[in-house]
């Protein structure tokens, strides 16, 4: 069964949004070139016009630990994501079917995965603060 | 479903072993650590085994118009890979290896290999569940398992900085491939209402080729065209290949190609070797698109593969070149089921017969090393220079190269031959006369850079004084590397003599079920195929 639509004419609306859309944002620029005030200045080049003044730059080290944290986090957070729909249809299925069984296994082996990452972050020293 | 799982054992095997590998190479103690590489063989080895039993049971074991191509696929993937992970010795943590021998505290940070290996077995995973896809979100997850950790491994391989220039590119033109036949895939889902791929056979034989499916069918190959290095997607191979240390580079030369084809045959499968006057071709639109590519990514690649003077970037041109002779194999179709008519059974034997020579190539370069003017990271031996009177310096190494050498040019009695002549017959049997002339020609072409490698091997004198400063030596894991170029060669003379087998189990797997119209009616039940899972909530 076709889902797309093979007729040009009904992309017509595509291409309208698409040019209104491309209008849109290249008369704003042309707009504002033509209308807007232009007043430039050493004050107006500041990071932060409104008179909060920098402090340092922005490029800065960081600790690498926080990737890594961040990384761990990831794995548990997916995880959770996927918890919430399988228990939602895991109450659906039959009690004692074998579909039942096979649900189990699936999301056991996902945990089995997830505590390897677990374990790998552990053994490469992503929890140790020191 | 239960069915489904059946046939992804191999996997999952290999999935496991992935996970225990990634904790072994973590181990403070040495002798765990080494363990990685064995554990990793061993994993593999029992993922073969358990393909080989699946493949033996009978009946069909997938779910697309190709379904005896799983077992096959697997089988060739356990096999190469057993080559390619003994390849993979020596190459990862030399340095920090070496540093913890004298002394320093072993860090879990620093180190790579478990990591290494890890990425290894994830790809080879990825490239056994490409061989198992039955619907395009299966696929396209299975190809990009298979292209990500390479992506890694390329800028892992050596901590020389073309290295991670040659991981750079990978990626961003991989990015590009993947971007391209996703959306060809979108369009192929738009077009013709399903992502099982047995009942889109069903769809376009009943319906035939709409507007959207053809597009769809144009941007996956384009996309696929990545996977396999083929023109206009090759631009990344030599630099890639060059980058990457020898290993990787072999890697690189079976793994992806191997998940390019299998994907492409799926999808071709798909679409059916039932249009076209004759009633066994591709669509119109498709086998010009595949009759151009095959032309000119052979003809590319056999040109430019002349021009080099380093044998990383002859062996990645012959790759290109090596992917449009199969791609004749690919437009040729099922034929008529024989081995001398079926241009999928010539495919799956080219590419089983490749991946042992081409890993044989690269284990040759992978034996040698020079120090390096810096005192950095030793250099590789790459350039003809290096190689010359190979066969006076390192008799076995230079017999070696000379065999698998003339095996991927073709020549009569070795593996490259048997592989090369079904490509021949298919394409003929298929009516493309042309092609199959092109591919003649440049198999013609091809012997001249082949040849000059045997030459610079065998014939020439070595350069310079024998054990002056810069030349090269052994790599510390120069016996496990050996050792796979003598089972690559092995390999090479002993399909040679076993190829009426071979041949047998490729016309096997290449077994293709023409879908017939669908055999029920396709309406909005099967377009949301949801198969049996309640996924309503309870009405509370």
């Amino acid at each position: 069964m076709l889902l797309g639509v093979t007729d040009p004419v009904a992309y017509l609306p595509l291409a309208v949004i698409l040019m209104a859309a491309i209008g849109f944002s290249v008369m704003n620029l042309v707009l504002t070139r033509i209308l807007g005030p232009n007043r430039a200045g050493e004050t107006k080049a500041l990071t932060y016009e409104s008179g909060m003044e920098a402090v340092g730059t922005a490029r800065k080290r960081f600790n690498v630990r926080f990737y890594l944290i961040a990384m761990v986090f990831l794995v548990f957070d997916v995880e959770v994501v996927f918890l919430y729909p399988w228990a939602a249809t895991f109450a659906n299925l039959e009690v004692g079917s074998d579909d039942r069984l096979l649900w189990l296994a699936r999301i056991l082996f996902f945990l089995f995965t997830t505590i390897v990452a677990f374990l790998y972050g552990l053994r490469k020293g992503v929890f140790r603060f020191d | 479903m239960a069915a489904k799982i059946a046939l992804i054992w191999p996997e999952i095997a290999l999935f496991i072993t992935t996970c225990l590998v990634m904790l072994l190479g973590l181990s403070p103690n040495k002798q765990w650590r080494s363990l990685c590489l064995p554990a990793s063989m061993v994993g593999l080895t029992v993922a073969g085994v358990l393909a080989a039993m699946g493949m033996g049971v009978g009946g069909p074991v997938g779910d697309t118009p190709l379904p005896y191509l799983p077992g096959f696929i697997k089988v060739t993937v356990a096999g190469v890979g057993l080559l390619l992970l003994l390849l993979q010795a020596g190459l990862i943590d030399r340095r920090e290896e070496a540093l913890i021998a004298s002394g320093r505290a072993f860090s879990a940070l620093r180190t790579n290999r478990a990591e290494y290996f890890a990425l290894v077995l994830f790809s080879l995973t990825g490239l056994m569940l490409c061989a198992s896809a039955g619907d395009l979100i299966w696929l396209f997850l299975a190809l990009e398992l298979t292209s990500l950790p390479t992506y890694v491994m390329v800028a892992m391989s050596s901590s020389r900085n073309r290295a991670q220039e040659a991981g750079v590119k990978y990626f961003y033109l991989g990015a590009l491939g993947a971007a391209t036949f996703l959306y060809g895939f979108v369009m192929l889902y738009g077009g013709t209402g399903t992502l099982q791929l047995a009942t889109m056979a069903e769809v376009i034989a009943a319906e035939g080729v709409n507007t959207i499916t053809m597009a769809g069918l144009l941007l996956s190959v384009l996309g696929l065209a990545f996977k396999i290095a083929a023109v206009p997607m090759h631009f990344y191979t030599a630099d890639v290949y060059q980058g990457a240390a020898a290993p990787v580079s072999a890697f690189l030369a079976f793994v992806p190609k191997t998940a390019g084809f299998v994907a492409l045959l799926l999808i071709c499968s798909a679409v059916g070797w039932t249009h076209g006057e004759s009633g066994n071709a591709l669509p119109e639109a498709l086998r010009i698109m595949l009759w151009v590519m095959a032309a000119v990514t052979m003809t590319v690649g056999n040109v430019l593969a002349i021009l080099q003077n380093s044998i990383k970037r002859v062996l990645a041109y012959s790759s290109i070149a090596h992917s449009g002779y199969m791609l004749v194999g690919l437009l040729a179709g099922p034929g008529d089921g024989t081995f001398g008519g079926s241009g999928v059974s010539a495919v799956l034997f080219y590419l089983a017969a490749y991946g042992v020579m081409n890993t044989g190539a690269f284990a040759v370069i992978a034996c040698l090393e020079r120090k390096a003017a810096d005192r950095g990271e030793p250099m590789e031996v790459e350039d003809f220079d290096d190689l010359r009177g190979l066969w006076k310096r390192e008799p076995a190494l230079g017999v070696l190269l000379a065999i698998v050498t003339l095996s991927l040019l073709g020549f009569p009695p070795l593996l490259g031959f048997m592989a090369k002549l079904p490509l021949f017959t298919s394409g003929i049997s298929a009516g493309e006369i042309a092609l199959v002339v092109v591919l003649g020609l440049n198999s013609a072409i091809a012997a001249y850079y082949y040849l000059r490698i045997v030459k610079a091997a065998m014939i020439d004198d070595p350069r310079g004084e024998p054990g002056a400063a810069d030349s090269a030596v052994h790599h510390p894991a120069y016996n496990l590397r050996l050792v796979t170029g003598l089972c690559s060669a092995l390999g090479v003379v002993a399909l040679a003599i076993l190829a009426g087998q071979l041949a047998e189990r490729v016309t096997e797997a290449s077994g293709y079920i023409a879908p017939v119209g669908p055999s029920q009616p396709v309406g909005s039940a099967t377009v949301l195929e949801t198969e049996t899972l309640p996924v309503q909530l309870p009405m509370t």
